[in-house]
């Protein structure tokens, strides 16, 4: 038996999914309401993404991410209150920005910058989810660099032309932009799909996966929350 | 090995035959050249062999292509991919994972191999593509030579006896050709059958025991090496063909030298990337003749296209540009400079090439718009959709956007990857003509023969800085010293 060498705060793609998933519904979607524990929770559920990120060395951007929202919740549980008129709708935004959309913005950063399409693949499998699923979805994880590249360079080359916001065709920017990107995409689409193929992809043949993925002290702790988080949730409907 | 039997292709859509009645027998460990112009059908003779048609590229289909006595046509795709292992010209587009590692598992993962077996055959690859050291890395990091090493070695963990090559050198520079090289003569020492679809020819000369002339759609000649070598280097390129000695090109017309009055400079131009630790660009002042083609050479990673980015404002507060005795900063140069990208399809936005030319005009006039289409031979095109256009349509479209809004200085960024002699030719006086209507052309390229044919002034970029500049007028020599032992240290 190998000794386990992988560093403490890499999880299974699963649990990855599972903290997005809490993020998205209890989080973002605010389910279970006022509850005390609730709350408690989400602070909890905002800051696990955040600190597997930290360990992960991406430092700066959970930081300036962790200070907001921080920042934001003490301002919505101390001055929001005693505010009133714009001033009362500018925190209402802004708190909503800070305090629901970025943790889930950053859970779903952290899932997309660590998780590699082979691990995923691996995932998908262990939950015995169709080839039929798992292999478009494989090559989206693929393709979604390719496409930030080629929106990149299409931002670059509509710069030096001169188009943008309160130029000559206003209407037309989102034209401009779309075009030459799927010109772009479905070419590199097409040569991505003939690679994969020429290199056995789609076989009916089991694919054998060599990532070793599983579930570590650490998953099996975050699915305890997980299932906690539910319980909770369900009391509060109570 | 190998054998194609009256084979005739045409691809769905198309009426015209883009393989029409081949013949072809390879035997066991032979390394074939496919060569010709583009659209002579090379690419589709690969994509035979491989599987894709008819697999996945659609089309008609008549005649037998037989692998080892059995029908490929008959074959699914997986089987072949035991036997055939490809390598493309993109290296962008054909890995499916972002670390090496994976990639180099793919294919065994994907034919079900177990997983001991799999870090056999991975190990195996690694040692004998000697590319340890790049385990660690993720492919987007790699240069283009490592890649292609890497799609080689990918493609060999399930040891097929069939290499094939569409057009793998098209994005490599000077030392990643000499990597490839030496990868496709390791593969050749083992034996293997290797077939490349290629225009540039000279770094394959020492390797190729036969190579094929393609004619639309037909195989016009096979030559053997010694044979192609003796053709004349005027013969060669009447069929289209690139030069198959570097050396060839040293002695090619006497030349006038070019009398320059005016100088550009380029002063400060430095640049950091967000996430880097050191500059990635961090140039001396220099300056460059106005109204010359300057090529701007170096290797991969040196800064060229910083540079460009920076030069064109893409970039932004990097550097002054002193032209006509003014200085112009990042946000000035916005409307003097201009880069044709090396994906021309980033840069073209509308239904028409004549709405591409008017939207990049202050005033729209359609007068002015259609004389300069005119004198670019875009005319009959005007009321095309860009898209539409072939590869060199489209370079021009961009150049008469970049005219018409009085851009001084267009640089493009490698418009010769990729492209047979008489395409080259055509980029090349496209570019002299630019140029005697009184523009600064600057020219990102590792191509030789490019330079060798329009340029008169060369920039050699290394380590983010300027580390040579000189006129190219009785240099050629030295430019070409550089292209034939710039990737010897490589080997």
């Amino acid at each position: 038996m190998e000794t386990d060498k992988t560093p403490f705060y890499i999880i299974d793609p699963r649990t990855k999914l599972l903290i997005l998933a809490l993020n998205s519904v209890f989080v973002f979607g605010g389910a279970g309401g006022a509850d005390t524990t609730m709350e408690i929770l989400r602070h909890v559920i905002t800051f696990i993404p955040l600190g597997l990120l930290f360990f992960g060395g991406k430092r700066k951007p959970v930081l300036l991410a962790a200070i907001f929202y921080v920042a934001f919740h003490v301002l919505q549980v101390t001055l929001f209150e005693h505010t009133k008129g714009v001033l009362n709708y500018i925190l209402l935004f802004s708190i909503g920005v800070f305090v629901r959309i970025l943790p889930n913005i950053m859970s779903g950063y952290y899932f997309i910058s660590t998780t590699r399409v082979s691990e995923l693949v691996g995932a998908m499998e262990k939950m015995h989810l169709t080839d039929k699923l798992i292999i478009p979805i494989a090559v989206m994880m693929r393709f979604f660099p390719v496409a930030m590249e080629e929106a990149g360079a299409v931002h670059d080359a509509m710069g030096m032309r001169g188009i943008r916001f309160g130029g000559r065709h206003p209407s037309k920017i989102l034209e401009y932009r779309l075009i030459p990107m799927i010109t772009c995409s479905v070419k590199t689409g097409e040569e991505l799909s003939a690679s994969a193929l020429a290199r056995g992809l789609g076989s009916p043949i089991k694919r054998t996966n060599i990532c070793s993925i599983g579930f570590r002290a650490l998953d099996y702790a975050f699915w305890i929350l997980g299932v906690f988080t539910v319980f909770v949730f369900i009391t509060t409907l109570l | 090995m190998i054998t194609l039997k009256n084979v005739s292709f045409s691809y769905e859509g198309e009426e015209r035959k883009s393989l029409n009645n081949i013949n072809l027998s390879i035997k066991k460990g032979e390394f074939i050249v496919l060569c010709g112009k583009s659209g002579c059908g090379k690419t589709s003779i690969t994509r035979l062999l491989n599987g894709l048609i008819p697999h996945y590229y659609d089309g008609k289909l008549e005649g037998e292509t037989l692998l080892d006595n059995n029908s490929i046509s008959q074959l699914p795709l997986y089987d072949i991919a035991r036997e055939v292992g490809s390598v493309f010209q993109n290296p962008k587009s054909q890995f499916f994972n972002q670390d090496v590692f994976s990639e180099l598992a793919f294919i065994c993962e994907n034919l079900g191999m177990t997983k001991r077996e799999i870090h056999q055959r991975v190990t195996k690859s690694i040692s004998s593509f000697s590319i340890s050291h790049l385990l660690e890395r993720d492919v987007s990091q790699l240069s283009g030579g490592e890649k292609q090493r890497i799609a080689c070695a990918s493609v060999s963990a399930p040891n097929p006896n069939i290499y094939l090559f569409d057009e793998p050198s098209s994005n490599l520079d000077v030392q990643g050709i000499a990597l490839l090289r030496n990868t496709m003569a390791n593969l050749k020492k083992q034996g293997k059958t290797i077939v490349v679809a290629e225009h540039r020819l000279h770094y394959l000369m020492d390797l190729a025991d036969k190579i094929i002339l393609m004619v639309d759609g037909k195989i016009e000649k096979s030559y053997t090496r010694e044979d192609f070598l003796n053709l004349p280097p005027i013969t060669r390129n009447s069929m289209g063909l690139r030069c198959a000695r570097l050396q060839e090109l040293l002695p090619y017309k006497s030349e006038e030298k070019p009398v320059f009055q005016k100088h550009i400079a380029f002063k400060g131009f430095c640049y950091m990337h967000k996430s880097a630790k050191k500059h990635s660009l961090h140039m001396n002042p220099f300056y460059i003749p106005k109204g010359s083609v300057t090529a701007i050479i170096g290797e991969n990673g040196a800064g060229k296209s910083t540079f460009a980015k920076c030069l064109c404002g893409i970039y932004k507060k990097c550097g002054l540009m002193e032209i006509e005795g003014k200085d112009e900063n990042w946000k000035a140069r916005r409307s003097t400079c201009y880069m044709v990208m090396q994906d021309v399809n980033h840069q073209l936005f509308t239904e028409s090439v004549l709405d591409e030319v008017l939207l990049s005009m202050d005033q729209e006039e359609e007068v002015l718009a259609k004389k300069v289409l005119k004198s670019l031979d875009l005319e009959h095109l005007s009321h095309r959709h860009p898209i539409s256009l072939s590869g060199g349509q489209k370079q021009r479209a961009a150049i008469a956007t970049a005219v018409v809004s009085n851009r001084e200085v267009i640089i493009f960024d490698e418009p010769t990857s990729g492209l047979d002699f008489t395409h080259m030719k055509e980029v090349s006086k496209q570019l002299r003509e630019l140029s005697k209507t009184g523009k600064t052309i600057m020219v990102i390229t590792h191509d030789p023969e490019l330079i060798l044919d329009c340029c008169n002034y060369i920039i050699k970029i290394g380590g983010g800085g300027v580390k040579e500049s000189y006129p190219l007028h009785q240099n050629r020599e030295k430019l070409l010293h550089y292209f034939i032992e710039g990737g010897v240290s490589v080997e």
